[in-house]
């Protein structure tokens, strides 16, 4: 029975048409996964199903009944409930205040009664298999994935009908990936409808009886599991076939950059060696302490014992702009908050990086920078109109390119890269791997930190493995694994 | 070009200015548009617009300072004490009071950068700390300034008064700064996002305290060119100034979340104001009435402006 369906739905944006004519049904009881490069109409859809924006044209018929969503309470109401790809929780309040956002109890004189509502959301954790969260909690003090089903239990709290997931795995570990799964299951038994959209196809294989495609803002689709293989769904995705990772070592004798027994907050004893022309792969679970790491060498946070040394050289740092100007670079984990200036142009994010090298205390030429911009963003095939873009504009792989081409103009030695593929869709993360490698050719060292397997043991010379806060151990590009990696990873 | 119109607020607000004007040189022909009429807004807004200078460069970098007008009289006071009742030369008295400005921007900027104080908690507490410690300095004023001390506010060149020509030189001198030096145009990234400004290798703390040292080294000046131009220094002075700067920065351009502004904004926010603050003077408009209308105004342009660019972007 269809549950939800959508009916030649269109949106318009200024510049882009984000939604094209889209038609998707949705029954109760399955689990539809929803796959799309980004900026193909995925979250735009969402959005309209959350009463976030109205579409131009098309109908939205649920349960037989044709229903405009106003507003979010709107879709609150019609039993829509959605998990967003950007955590929507309020740290300086409890989990429980949190779960039941808007909808605490409350006695008869509209007083919220806290006992009811930590017992309440006592029971639902448990029904997450989150016994370890306490409600009275801050949520400022939960780990990336424990705030991410906190949230799932928010959407659940609101006992949805409907419910949407966008990208959750992102920040969950293995295990915490597997129990939402059997969580989603349980729901889908229950008559409720899933629609689960992420970039890890294996997941959308493993989880979803169905497969609706979106690209460009046209629906390209829906297919049973069974009817598809992963290169199809791929292909239709991105419209050409992409080929696989193909490594080709750079690897040099030289060491590049050596760290020794490195103590500090959330880490210790961190041995390595990188080498010139060198892809070194930091894998682990989320909370690790491999950005801990990372922060430490580049000079953004202190450490308490043991020695840096780039190029047989001491680096002594306490801030980022002297590991900069001696050779280092960092692209950040989180890109919008820490790596780029949102409201500024396309040039001022990537001139950044020579503000505060070459032409330290020197005069400002803004023609000089603008053709430095323009160099880079054709360099690193960064599709905007012109420099002058806002970089709030760009989707999330134009963003991350910018990201690297403000690294790209100090000519660093070594480039650590932090999660540098996080959400962005299947054709920018490979132009990303290309970019990397490129820089290796070059005698440049990299280290990169990612959780995501596949992208690790198809581009690194090498992977070490940190597990709360300690190296794990070490694989080659030849002994490498996903299975032998997690093993190191988790347990 | 349109576009550049409507997205930087200094060509808009020029454009709104001139109109104005127009229309007020076509009703008042005889009292608005004369020399002595202009040269007297200037010379009313030039403190101001001192003050304002400093306070757009801190906006940029998403801070603010509420202590200017506390420092404005605790600079002029702190000389005229140092002039009469120590009988310190003129030149002398000058550099202690500004060193004496320097010494409040450095406290307000080491506790907001460096320990983590809110700007706004921070200028607000030193903002009754200065004043009161102007009033302990002066008691009810200094009175019979020196010759000298006061034709530094009195004098003219060019049939142009001095502190118009102080006014010109200190906004000249920091556009040129905010938008041709690589260390000034740090407050734009500090402001746009203090993180990964940080992690770009700016040094984010050490640029915000300069940003409060400078404000208040102006507020400083701004103190001494009043005591000079009344020929007093009063523990008065420069009350309130602190909000009418803002207001005026805000017109100008500027956002109170940072990343946003050019420094001749500060300069037509104020000029802005002043005009219509004349404007009413002339057309006889009560004073409780001006007030209501500037706060009007403040509200309509911001609002304005909102609606503005939402409909441009829907346009493209």
């Amino acid at each position: 029975m269809a549950h939800l369906k959508l009916d030649q739905i269109s949106k318009k944006f200024p510049g882009v048409k984000a939604l094209d004519g889209v038609c998707l049904t949705v029954f109760s009881g399955e689990i539809h996964a929803l796959c799309g490069e980004n900026g193909a109409g995925k979250s735009t859809l969402m959005n309209i199903l959350a009463g976030n924006l109205q579409p131009d044209e098309g109908t939205l018929i649920l349960n037989d009944k044709t229903e405009i969503i106003h507003n979010p309470h709107a879709a609150f109401d019609l039993g829509i409930s959605i998990v967003y790809q950007h955590l929507s929780l309020v740290d300086s309040l409890s989990v429980a205040e949190n779960i039941f956002a808007n909808q605490q109890p409350v006695n008869t004189f509209g007083v919220i009664q806290f006992n009811e509502l930590y017992t309440k959301t006592e029971s639902l954790l448990q029904q997450l298999q989150l016994t370890e969260i306490n409600p009275r909690t801050l949520v400022s003090r939960l780990s990336p994935a424990q705030k991410q089903m906190v949230e799932i239990a928010k959407a659940l709290a609101k006992k949805p009908s409907i419910l949407i997931l966008d990208e959750p795995t992102a920040s969950l570990t293995e295990k915490e990936t597997q129990a939402l799964f059997t969580i989603l299951k349980k729901l889908k038994d229950e008559g409720i409808s899933v629609i689960y959209i992420s970039h890890r196809l294996e997941e959308i294989f493993l989880l979803a009886d169905r497969i609706s495609i979106l690209k460009d803002g046209t629906y390209q689709g829906t297919f049973l599991k069974h009817d598809l293989k992963k290169d199809d769904l791929i292909k239709r995705m991105v419209g050409r076939e992409i080929n696989a990772l193909k490594i080709e070592s750079h690897l040099q004798e030289e060491v590049l950059l050596s760290v020794k027994n490195l103590s500090g907050n959330r880490f210790e004893n961190i041995s390595f060696q990188l080498h010139r022309g060198e892809i070194l792969g930091f894998a682990g679970l989320v909370g690790a302490g491999r950005t801990e790491i990372a922060r430490a060498i580049f000079g953004a946070d202190n450490f308490e014992t043991g020695e840096v040394m780039l190029e047989n050289q001491m680096l002594n740092v306490t801030h980022p702009s002297e590991s900069i100007s001696k050779g280092m670079a960092y692209v950040p984990e989180e890109r919008k908050a820490l790596g780029l200036f949102p409201e500024m142009t396309i040039q001022d994010n990537i001139i950044v990086g020579k503000l505060t090298n070459a032409l330290r205390g020197g005069f400002y030429n803004s023609e000089r920078a603008k053709e430095l911009a323009i160099d880079l963003k054709e360099k690193l095939r960064i599709v905007a109109p012109g420099v002058q873009q806002k970089v709030n504009n760009l989707s999330g792989g134009n963003q991350q390119k910018v990201v690297l081409a403000k690294w790209l103009l100090t000519n660093p030695e070594v480039l650590i890269v932090d999660e540098p593929t996080h959400g962005i869709d299947v054709g920018a993360k490979f132009e990303i791997y290309e970019i990397l490698k490129s820089l290796a050719a070059q005698g440049k060292g990299i280290v990169m930190i990612s959780s995501d397997l596949p992208e690790l043991l198809g581009i690194c010379d090498r992977i070490i493995v940190i597990k709360k806060g300690t190296i794990a151990g070490e694989l080659s590009h030849a002994e490498a694994t996903e299975e032998k990696i997690m093993a190191l990873a988790s347990n | 070009m349109f576009q550049k119109i409507i997205e930087e607020r200094i060509y808009s607000l020029l454009i709104l200015l001139i109109m104005v004007c127009a229309t007020a040189s076509m009703v008042f022909p005889e009292t608005f548009p004369t020399f002595e009429n202009f040269s007297q807004i200037l010379l009313n807004l030039s403190i101001d617009t001192i003050v304002a200078v400093g306070m757009m460069m801190l906006l940029i970098s998403g801070s603010f300072d509420l202590s200017v007008g506390s420092v404005v009289a605790f600079a002029g006071c702190l000389a005229g004490l140092l002039m009469i009742t120590f009988q310190m030369p003129v030149p002398l008295a000058i550099c202690i009071a500004l060193m004496g400005s320097i010494v409040v921007g450095f406290i307000n900027g080491y506790l907001v950068a460096y320990k983590g104080i809110n700007p706004m908690i921070q200028t607000l507490a030193m903002m009754g700390i200065v004043r009161g410690a102007a009033l302990m300095l002066s008691g009810s004023g200094v009175q019979n300034l020196p010759y000298w001390f006061n034709a530094i506010g009195q004098s003219k060149l060019l049939g142009i008064q001095m502190p118009i020509w102080y006014m010109l030189f200190t906004v000249i001198v920091f556009t040129f700064l905010l938008n041709k030096t690589i260390l000034f145009r740090q407050f734009y990234y500090i402001g746009g996002n203090e993180k990964a400004a940080d992690l770009s290798g700016i040094r984010v703390k050490r640029m915000k305290m300069i940003g409060f040292v400078l404000t208040a080294t102006l507020a400083g000046v701004a103190g001494i060119l009043l005591s000079s131009r009344l020929g007093a220094a009063l523990p008065t002075m420069g009350r309130g100034l602190e909000l009418r700067v803002i207001t005026a920065v805000i017109l100008g351009g500027a956002s109170l979340s940072g990343g946003y502004g050019k420094i001749p904004g500060a300069l037509l926010g104020a000029l802005f104001m002043g005009i219509i603050a004349n404007i009413m003077v002339i057309s006889r408009v009560s004073g409780y009435w001006q007030e209501i209308i500037l706060g009007i105004i403040l509200i309509g342009t911001l609002w304005l402006d909102k609606a503005l660019q939402k409909k441009y972007s829907s346009l493209t």
